[in-house]
C-alpha cells in the first residue's frame, strides 16, 4: 500500500550566528536525514527524548518550519517547495494537535471562534447556520457539549482543552492527523480518555496518524509502527510489537528498559539498562554513530562512520553498525 | 512495622482562601511515615499531593493556610512551630526536592556556593569544611569530578546533572526525611532510570525516610514501599505496593491501574479511561470526591463523604463498599487487570 | 429509594465540571477595582477630561478674553470697607476696584481726579467721594533717597491711606473673601486662569491622545511586523527605530519648526513622529515570544493568513503590556507638551496650554505664585492619575497574576 505521506531524507538545520565580526554559523541539526512513510488509516509513533528532533520533524512536515533539504510528499505530491498558497489545500488535509492544551488554545477566542477559524480558513461551511450546527457536531464528537461552544478556554480543565484542540483539528476532515504529543501535559486518567477518542477517530475516518510523544508505552499502545529518534537521527523503525519485543539498537534497548512499569513484581526481576551521561548537545554532536558516547557495544568504527538504516527484517530497519552482515 | 514513626499526619486540612471562596485543597489527610521507609504518594494534578508535602515543610504560600490538623515529627507539632524554628527544620531534618530541576538553583552563583550555604545554614563548620562535606555529596550522587565541578554554575549542568546536585544539595545535611516532588517528571525517560536508580542506591545507604510525590505509577511500583492514593484532596487508598497493584481495593485506584497501558504485555490492551474530570476544589462534591466518576457509584456516595475502612494488613481504602452493610450486590466486583 | 442504589449516569454525567468563570476583562475589571490608587487614578482621569471638554462651555468667559482693569487678582482677596455697604480691593497697582461684600468685582469706579504726582486718586462711589492716597510710601522718605527693598516689600497697607468724604477711614478694616468673579484669579493680561486651565487641558489631553493613538496605530502594527516576519525584514524595521529614537527631541521640534510654523501642529508631529518606538519595540518583543506559542502555530498549520494572525492571535494576546504601555505614554506625552511649551516651543499666545500658563506665570512668581501654582497643580495631577492607573493596569492585566 501506498504511503500517505512519506518523508525522504528530510533535513532541517537552524543556524545560530554568533560573533559581531567574524560571523561564525553553527548549524543544529535537529532533524538530520530522517525518512518514513505513514500509510492510510495508519498510526506512526515516533518517540525520543527532548531534544531529539521529533516535534521538529513534524512541524516541518506541515512547514511550519522550512525544511533544510529533503522531500514530503503527501498523497504523491511533493509539497516541500510549496508557497503558503500552494499549500492551503494541503493544510486542509493534514492537521496538527499540540501538546499544551493551555497554550494552544487563544485565550482571547470564544470555542467557537477557534474551531471556527479552521472552518472559515477552508470555507468549509456555506452560510453562519451551518458553521454553528457544525462547531456543535464537532463538540459533540469530542464529547463537549454545545452549549460550551460560547466560553472561553480558560473555563475548561487540560482534558477538555484538549478535546477542543482535536476539534479544531477535525473541523476541515484532514486525512493526515500529527499528534506532537498530545496526551504528555495530561492527566493519567485522561490520557486514556483522549487516546482512545484519537484511536474512535482512526477508526471511523481511516485517518492517518504521526503520533509523537516521549512516553512510550502510550506510544506502543496506539502506535503500529514505531521510529525511535536520537539527536535528530532516526535510529530503528519497525513494527510496535516486535520493536518492543525485539528492540535490536542498543539505544531503543535502554528506552524500552527504562519505562516503569505500573507491576511491583515484574519491576524487581527486570534488569534495567541505565545509560551513563546525558544526550551530546545538538550543536556539537559526536562523529559517527551519534549514540557512541553512551553505547556499551561502542566499536572504533562508530566514532568513523554514521551508520545507516538497514532492513534487517521485513520493515524493521535499525541504524547499527552492530548489524552489518 | 517495628520501625519507629517519624513522622505523623493528623487530619491535616489545608486551604486557598481565593477571591472566588475557599479552595479546600487537602481535606482531612493522616498517614504516618516510619523510619527508612519511601512513601509514594500518587493523585492527578489538584489531587492535593503537592499542597499537603508543601503544608508539612510549611511552605505554603498566600493565600494558603492550614486549617486543622496535626504534623508531628520526632514528637513535636511542626504546624505550631514559628518561621523562626521552623528554617532550622527546613533543609536540615526535612530536606524538599521540586519538580523542575531548570529553575531549583540559582543561576548567579556557582553550584559549591549554593551547597555550602545550605550546609553551613544548618551545621557550625568553615566553608572548607562545607566544601568537602559538599564534594563527598556530589561524589556520592554520581557527577564526576566534584571538585571541578563545584566551581560550575547550573547552566554549565545538564538537567539530569542538576537534579543530582539538587539531590546532593537536599542530602547534604543528612535529613531524616526527603520529600521529593515529582522529581523525575521533568526529565527524560533515561535520565528518569538513572536518577531512580540513584535514590534506590542512596536509600540504602543513608537510611533516609523518602516522600516521593509523582503521578507515574510505574515510577511508584519501582521505587517505593508504601502508596498513598490522594484524589480530591483526601487519602483514597493506602497499602503497600504490592497490594496496591496486585489489589487495588478502591474503584479511583482500579480505574487508575486500567486507564494505563503495561508494556510489558504484546496484546493489545484497551484502555479504559475513568470518564469525567476531576472535581473543582472550589465547589467539592457533598459526598465522595469520585462519585462522579465511579462507575461503581450508590446513592450514598452522593451525600455522605465515606470513611477509610481498613480492608486488609496495613491496606485502607475510602470507600461506601467497604461499609459493613454494603449488600453483596454493589460489592466490588474483582476483575483481574 | 435506597441509599445503595447505584447512581444513574445521568446523575454523574449531569454534574461535569465546567466552572464558571470571568471573562479575561472582567476579571481585568476585578483585580483593577481592588486596586484604590488606581480607581483614584482613573476617576481623576475621567474629572479631567470631563472638564476639558465641558468645562470651557459653562465659563463665562473666553480663553482669550481679556480685561486689564481686573489683571492679576488673586483667587483669594482682601477686600476693604468704606461705607456699610460698599467695599473696594486695593489692587496692588494702585488702584481701588470696586467689589461686593462677598467678593463679586463691579468693576473699576468713576473716576474723577487722578494726580500722579502726588500721587492719590479720587473716585466716585455712590455718591460719595473717595480718595485713595498711595504717596504714604514715599512722603516718608526723603528726597532722593532710594527704595530700599524693605520698603518694596513692605505690606502694601502701609503704602496709602483711603479718604471717604475726606474722612479718613480705618484702612485695617479689611476682610478676606474668595474671588467670586474669577474663581482661579487672572493672569496678568486680566483673563480668567480657570478657563485658561481648562483650555490648556484640552490641548494638553489632545496631545496626550494623539501620542496613544499613533502609539497604537503605527507602533503595534510596525511591531507586530516586525516580530512576526523576524529575519532580516525585523533587523532593517528595527535599526530605523535605532535611528528615530537616536534623535533628540528637541532637534526634531527646532527643525520642523522651521518648516511649519510653531503650535499644536507641530508638537502633535513631533510626538507622533517619535512616541510609537518605544510601542514598537514592545509589541516586537511580546510577538517575538508569542509567535512561538501553540496557538499561533496551530493557526498558521490551518493557513491562516499573516494578517489575521497578527490581527487576531498576536496582538489581543499582546494587550495587556500594550495598553499598560499606552497607559503610561499618554503622561509622558502631556509632560513633553508642557516642557516643549514652558521652553517657548509650544502652542502661540493667546492659546493657552498648561506649559504655556507656567512659562507666563514664571514672570510674576512672587507677586502671583497662583498663577503658576494652578497650571502645575493640574500637570502633576494629571500624572498621578495616569501613572497610578497605568501601575494598576500593570498589575490586574499581569498574567503571573492571573489564576
Amino acid at each position: 500500500m501506498a504511503y500517505l505521506l512519506e518523508v525522504q531524507n528530510l533535513k532541517k538545520y537552524f543556524t545560530k550566528t554568533s560573533g559581531l565580526i567574524k560571523r561564525e554559523e553553527k548549524h543544529i541539526k535537529a532533524v538530520d536525514n530522517v525518512s518514513f512513510g505513514v500509510r492510510k488509516g495508519e498510526t506512526l509513533g515516533l518517540v525520543g527524548e527532548s531534544g531529539c528532533g521529533k516535534s521538529t520533524t513534524g512541524r516541518t512536515i506541515l512547514k511550519l518550519y522550512k525544511p533544510t533539504s529533503g522531500k514530503i510528499i503527501f498523497d504523491g505530491v511533493d509539497i516541500t517547495n510549496f508557497s503558503e498558497k500552494q499549500m492551503l489545500p494541503y493544510r486542509k488535509k493534514m492537521q496538527m494537535i499540540f501538546q499544551d492544551p493551555y497554550a494552544s488554545l487563544n485565550s482571547r477566542m470564544t470555542i467557537s471562534d477557534i474551531i471556527g477559524e479552521a472552518i472559515d480558513t477552508h470555507n468549509v461551511a456555506s452560510s453562519k447556520s451551518e458553521k454553528s450546527d457544525m462547531i456543535a457536531s464537532l463538540l459533540q464528537r469530542v464529547g463537549l457539549m454545545k452549549d460550551h461552544a460560547s466560553r472561553y478556554p480558560h473555563e475548561f480543565s487540560g482534558g477538555q482543552r484538549q478535546r477542543i484542540g482535536i476539534a479544531r483539528a477535525l473541523a476541515v476532515n484532514p486525512e493526515f492527523i500529527i499528534c506532537d504529543e498530545p496526551i504528555s501535559a495530561l492527566d493519567v486518567s485522561i490520557q486514556a480518555q483522549v487516546v482512545n477518542m484519537l484511536e474512535e477517530i482512526q477508526q471511523e475516518t481511516g485517518m492517518g496518524y504521526l503520533f509523537i510523544a516521549h512516553d512510550l508505552s502510550m506510544v506502543k499502545h496506539i502506535s503500529n509502527r514505531i521510529g525511535v529518534m536520537y539527536l535528530g537521527q532516526l535510529v530503528e523503525i519497525g513494527n510496535s510489537d516486535k520493536l518492543y519485543s525485539n528492540p535490536t539498537h542498543p539505544y531503543t534497548k535502554a528506552l524500552l528498559s527504562a519505562i516503569p512499569i505500573p507491576d511491583p513484581e515484574s519491576e524487581k526481576s527486570k534488569s534495567r539498562i541505565i545509560l551513563q551521561g546525558d544526550v551530546p548537545s545538538p550543536l556539537n554532536p559526536p562523529s559517527g554513530c551519534h549514540f557512541r558516547t553512551r553505547c556499551q557495544y561502542c566499536m572504533e568504527r562508530c566514532s568513523i562512520e554514521e551508520p545507516k538504516l538497514k532492513t534487517i527484517d521485513g520493515d524493521h530497519q535499525v541504524a547499527c553498525h552492530l548489524f552489518d552482515k | 512495622m517495628g520501625k519507629e514513626k517519624i513522622l505523623e499526619v493528623k487530619g491535616l486540612e489545608t486551604s486557598f482562601f481565593t477571591h472566588l471562596g475557599e479552595v479546600q485543597s487537602v481535606r482531612s489527610v493522616s498517614f504516618d511515615i516510619h523510619k527508612g521507609e519511601v512513601v509514594g504518594i500518587v493523585g492527578e494534578s489538584g489531587s492535593g499531593k503537592s499542597i499537603t508535602c508543601m503544608s508539612i515543610m510549611k511552605l505554603l504560600q498566600h493565600p494558603g493556610k492550614i486549617k486543622h490538623g496535626e504534623v508531628i515529627f520526632k514528637g513535636e507539632d511542626l504546624v505550631k512551630k514559628s518561621p523562626k524554628e521552623m528554617r532550622k527544620i527546613q533543609g536540615d531534618e526535612i530536606s524538599m526536592i521540586f519538580q523542575d530541576p531548570m529553575t531549583a538553583l540559582n543561576p548567579v552563583y556557582t553550584i559549591g556556593n549554593q551547597m555550602t550555604e545550605v550546609i553551613r545554614a544548618h551545621k557550625k563548620i568553615s566553608q572548607k569544611e562545607a566544601e568537602k562535606i559538599a564534594i563527598k555529596m556530589l561524589e556520592a550522587v554520581g557527577i564526576p569530578s566534584p571538585e571541578q565541578r563545584l566551581k560550575n554554575y547550573p547552566h554549565e549542568f545538564s538537567g539530569g546533572m542538576r537534579q543530582r546536585a539538587i539531590i546532593a544539595m537536599a542530602l547534604s545535611c543528612e535529613p531524616e526525611l526527603l520529600i521529593a516532588d515529582e522529581p523525575t517528571t521533568a526529565l527524560d525517560v533515561t535520565i528518569q532510570a538513572q536518577i531512580l536508580d540513584l535514590l534506590k542506591g542512596l536509600r540504602e545507604k543513608l537510611d533516609t525516610s523518602i516522600i516521593f510525590i509523582t503521578h507515574d505509577l510505574g515510577v511508584i511500583a519501582e521505587l517505593c514501599d508504601k502508596v498513598i492514593v490522594m484524589y480530591g484532596g483526601m487519602v483514597m487508598e493506602e497499602a503497600s505496593v504490592v497490594d496496591l497493584f496486585k489489589e487495588p481495593k478502591n474503584p479511583y485506584t482500579i480505574g487508575l491501574l486500567k486507564s494505563v497501558p503495561n508494556p510489558e504485555t504484546l496484546t493489545k490492551q484497551t484502555l479504559v479511561p475513568i470518564a469525567g474530570s476531576p472535581p473543582d476544589m472550589l465547589n467539592p462534591p457533598k459526598g465522595c470526591a469520585f462519585c462522579n466518576r465511579c462507575e461503581y457509584a450508590v446513592q450514598k456516595c452522593l451525600v455522605e463523604v465515606p470513611k477509610l475502612y481498613d480492608v486488609g494488613k496495613d491496606h485502607k481504602s475510602r470507600c461506601h463498599l467497604y461499609h459493613p452493610d454494603t449488600p453483596n450486590e454493589v460489592k466490588i466486583k474483582r476483575e483481574v487487570i | 429509594m435506597n441509599q445503595w442504589t447505584p447512581i444513574s449516569s445521568e446523575e454523574t454525567q449531569g454534574n461535569q465540571p465546567t466552572r464558571k468563570s470571568l471573562t479575561y476583562w472582567q476579571d481585568v475589571w476585578r483585580r483593577l477595582r481592588q486596586n484604590v490608587m488606581a480607581m483614584t487614578g482613573l476617576v481623576m482621569i475621567l474629572i479631567i477630561s470631563g472638564l476639558a471638554i465641558f468645562g470651557p462651555m459653562f465659563s463665562p468667559y473666553s480663553y482669550s478674553e481679556q480685561n486689564l482693569q481686573l489683571a492679576n487678582i488673586a483667587p483669594q482677596i482682601e477686600i476693604t470697607k468704606i461705607t456699610d455697604k460698599d467695599y473696594v480691593f486695593v489692587h496692588n497697582e494702585y488702584r481701588l476696584v470696586s467689589v461686593t461684600a462677598d467678593g463679586k468685582f463691579i468693576g473699576a469706579p468713576e473716576v474723577v481726579d487722578e494726580n500722579k504726582i502726588n500721587r492719590y486718586i479720587t473716585y466716585n462711589i455712590d455718591g460719595k467721594e473717595v480718595k485713595f492716597d498711595y504717596s504714604l510710601a514715599m512722603s516718608n522718605r526723603k528726597k532722593g533717597q532710594k527704595v530700599t527693598e524693605e520698603e518694596e516689600n513692605a505690606d502694601m497697607k502701609t503704602k496709602y491711606d483711603i479718604f471717604v468724604d475726606g474722612e479718613k477711614i480705618d484702612k485695617y478694616d479689611t476682610k478676606i473673601v474668595l474671588n467670586k468673579t474669577n474663581i482661579m484669579g487672572t493672569d496678568t493680561l486680566g483673563r480668567d486662569v480657570w478657563t485658561r486651565v481648562l483650555y490648556g487641558a484640552r490641548i494638553s489631553l489632545t496631545v496626550g491622545l494623539v501620542a496613544s493613538v499613533v502609539n497604537l496605530c503605527v507602533g503595534v502594527v510596525y511591531g507586530g511586523i516586525a516580530g512576526y516576519e523576524g529575519g532580516k525584514v525585523d533587523n532593517i524595521m528595527m535599526r530605523i527605530v535605532d535611528i528615530i529614537s537616536s534623535v533628540p527631541l528637541l532637534l526634531i521640534v527646532i527643525l520642523l519648526m522651521v518648516i511649519i510654523e510653531p503650535g499644536l501642529k507641530t508638537i502633535i508631529i513631533t510626538i507622533g513622529m517619535v512616541y510609537w518606538v518605544g510601542m514598537a519595540r514592545l509589541v516586537r518583543g511580546q510577538v517575538l515570544s508569542l509567535k512561538e506559542q501553540e496557538f499561533v502555530l496551530a493557526a498558521r498549520a490551518l493557513g491562516v493568513t499573516k494578517s489575521k494572525i497578527i490581527i487576531k492571535h498576536l496582538i489581543p494576546n499582546a494587550i495587556g503590556p500594550i495598553v499598560v504601555s499606552m497607559m503610561m505614554s499618554i503622561p509622558s506625552a502631556i509632560f513633553t507638551e508642557a516642557f516643549l511649551s514652558f521652553i517657548g516651543l509650544g502652542v502661540s499666545a493667546p492659546e493657552a496650554s498648561w506649559g504655556t500658563l507656567a512659562n507666563d506665570a514664571l514672570g510674576g512668581i512672587r507677586s502671583y505664585p497662583y498663577q503658576l501654582i494652578i497650571p502645575s497643580i493640574a500637570i502633576a495631577l494629571t500624572m498621578f492619575a495616569f501613572n497610578f492607573l497605568g501601575d494598576g493596569l500593570r498589575d490586574a492585566l499581569d498574567p503571573r497574576l492571573r489564576k
